[in-house]
């Protein structure tokens, strides 16, 4: 009888005890997958405005909370296009508006008509708005076929009613789930003119990318220039917060589950500790002992794991229905959730069995005999 | 038996081989070389002056204990309760070590002895009151975990299990949980299980303790089949005098002390 069959038989024989540990170790995973997911998710929705504009890189107000607060005054624009290297650069305003209870923070881009293409927007059905038009607008076309809408329709957004013009493509989801205004237009419905929150910029063929940003951060301080999306990371507070409080409940919770695992585990091999004399008087070595106490442990780490990350995606895609996060929160599972959920049991179990494991095994033979 | 898959018979060169060659368990292994006078003498178990106190309380278990059993002798040790019986089988079952003295099992000194599992495993097979059966295994289980682990071997340890309960008129029963099983059954199984790997010595510890009438006379049938089978040593711990009458020699202990067992007998 192979050592597993013991391992199988202890689990089995004490089912309550088992599957209360199971479910200790998968609400941990559970919390460490979704709160890596949402933040991951939360992280991918806010850059994905990078990748709209298919910049060689972005810039935004250095040291705002919420990139979307940057605000750039165009007189600025002009001197970064005439940075050397720059070959040029868009500056866009990007706001959010509640348009109904299923589209609670819909973007919006305001971008003069003239710097659509180099944005990388390309029109599917219409034409492009007028710049200094005031109730022209167009859509995105995950937008229009969203709110079911077509060239010549209306959309009511910023308390007017806008013409739909045209529909267009990013060819990112981001963008096409957005609506474009004339830039003047959409500075006036927030009634920040002569500003954009972000400008993206694309260099001359066989500059340096980096030497580029370099001097536009050394020539103008207040600013900040972003590439990656581990930049943009740093650069959003508000990332940043929910991306350390998401760590940090994560700890908290391999913690807990640990100290659970190891509080269990430990009143479980008290109980058996005659058990563990016997196999030791019988010839098991330490070694052996350790294994099984161990592989209960292995077994189940991988049964939790896998109900965490199943119970993950129920969290995962409730989180994303909840009205604050529609539209924000888009959660995609990779095969990396898995394996970090297998790797947060494992870590909780190895924390809570080590101790229990070694008692087990370290113990006199004789004294765990006459253990009552 | 005879078909039984050979796992070694202890004390000859065989042990040692395997003793040396064998998997590498709680430390690097191994008994020093058997006596030569004690294998020559043909003992099986030899105790000389041992001296066992507990730390805690400072309790003199044993207090000069010697004694010698010859190899296939059935050694029956009695006392009245806490006069060091049990711990004088603990020692030769290397479950503890004696505060002075030496106490050699098949010619081996157990002080030197560095992989007391090694030892535990294939020298001796102890017997305990309350058989101490794992309930969640079946009774062929229960004999099965005392044989080393290897897959390769997995076939012949179930097939020499099996083996071992029928020797214990227990076929049949194989499958059956512990909580299945009557007191007495249960005790032959964790006789098989002591038998597993073919010990040269049998240690018990009040074997039938719990054991009705006649459950004990079987016991005690099976103890003769083995001796006259395989050759077993045994020694056996007892509180019971008609037990005590089937060995060939009863030891009587006192307050930590031999008291009438004439030397080398």
């Amino acid at each position: 009888m192979p050592l597993i069959s013991i391992v199988l038989r202890n689990v089995w024989k004490k089912k309550a005890r088992s599957l209360g540990l199971a479910l200790a170790i998968a609400f941990a995973v559970m919390t460490v997958v979704t709160l890596s997911v949402v933040g991951n998710g939360l992280e991918t929705s806010a850059t994905a405005i990078l990748k709209v504009g298919k910049a060689d890189f972005t810039i935004v107000q250095k040291g705002v909370p919420d990139i979307l607060n940057s605000t750039i005054d165009e007189s600025t624009l002009v001197r970064i296009e005439k940075t050397p290297g720059v070959k040029s650069a868009v500056g866009v305003l990007v706001e959010t508006q509640k348009i109904n209870a299923s589209n609670p923070v819909f973007i919006e881009v305001g971008i003069p008509p003239e710097d659509l293409t180099p944005f990388g927007v390309t029109i599917l059905s219409g034409h492009p708005y007028s710049p200094d038009a005031t109730n022209q607008v167009m859509l995105g076309w995950r937008a229009a076929q969203n709110f079911g809408l077509h060239v010549g329709s209306s959309f009511v957004a910023n308390g007017t009613t806008n013409t739909v013009v045209g529909i267009f493509s990013t060819g990112n989801s981001f963008g096409d789930d957005a609506a474009m205004f004339p830039l003047p237009a959409l500075q006036g419905y927030n009634r920040v003119p002569g500003v954009v929150t972000m400008v993206f910029v694309k260099v001359d063929h066989g500059a340096s990318i980096p030497s580029v940003e370099h001097s536009i951060s050394y020539a103008m301080p207040e600013l900040s220039t972003i590439r990656t999306a581990a930049q943009f990371g740093r650069e959003d507070l508000t990332l940043v917060f929910v991306k350390a409080a998401a760590t940090g409940s994560a700890i908290l919770a391999v913690v807990i589950g640990a100290i659970i695992v190891g509080n269990t585990m430990l009143l479980s091999l008290f109980e058996r500790t005659k058990e563990f004399g016997l196999l030791r008087a019988i010839g098991w070595t330490r070694t052996e002992v350790l294994a099984l106490v161990m592989g209960e442990g292995l077994l189940l780490a991988v049964v939790g794991a896998g109900v965490g990350v199943g119970l993950s995606f129920g969290a995962a895609s409730l989180l994303e229905r909840l009205p604050e996060l529609v539209g924000v929160l888009h959660v995609r599972f990779s095969q990396d959730a898995f394996w970090r959920g297998l790797l947060t049991a494992l870590v909780m179990t190895l924390l809570g069995t080590i101790y229990p494991a070694l008692r087990a095994a370290f113990r006199s033979p004789l004294d765990a005999l006459g253990h009552e | 038996m005879s078909d039984a898959p050979h796992i070694h018979r202890t004390g000859g060169p065989a042990a040692a081989s395997a003793l040396a060659d064998g998997p590498p368990n709680d430390g690097p292994s191994l008994a020093g070389a058997p006596d030569n006078d004690q294998a020559a003498a043909g003992l099986a178990v030899e105790v000389r002056d041992v001296v066992k106190v507990y730390a805690d309380g400072g309790i003199r278990a044993l207090d000069g204990v010697d004694l010698e059993v010859r190899r296939s002798e059935f050694v029956a040790i009695t006392g009245p309760s806490g006069c060091g019986k049990s711990t004088l089988l603990h020692l030769m079952a290397a479950l503890d070590r004696p505060t002075s003295g030496t106490v050699k099992v098949n010619g081996r000194d157990l002080r030197e002895i560095r992989n007391l599992s090694q030892f535990r495993r294939e020298e001796v097979g102890l017997v305990f009151q309350l058989h101490n059966l794992l309930p969640q295994l079946s009774a062929v289980e229960n004999v099965e975990i005392a044989m080393p682990w290897s897959p390769r071997h997995s076939r012949s340890r179930a097939e020499r299990a099996r083996q071992l309960l029928a020797e214990m008129q227990l076929a049949g029963a194989e499958r059956r949980q512990p909580s299945q099983l009557s007191g007495g059954e249960r005790q032959r199984v964790a006789i098989a299980r002591a038998l597993a790997n073919e010990p040269g010595v049998l240690l018990a510890d009040e074997p039938t303790g719990s054991l009705d009438s006649a459950s004990v006379d079987r016991f005690l049938q099976m103890l003769g089949r083995l001796r006259e089978d395989h050759s077993t040593t045994i020694v056996l711990v007892t509180h019971d005098m008609a037990v005590a009458a089937a060995a060939d020699r009863t030891v009587h202990m006192r307050d930590g002390r031999v008291v009438d067992a004439p030397p080398g007998a």
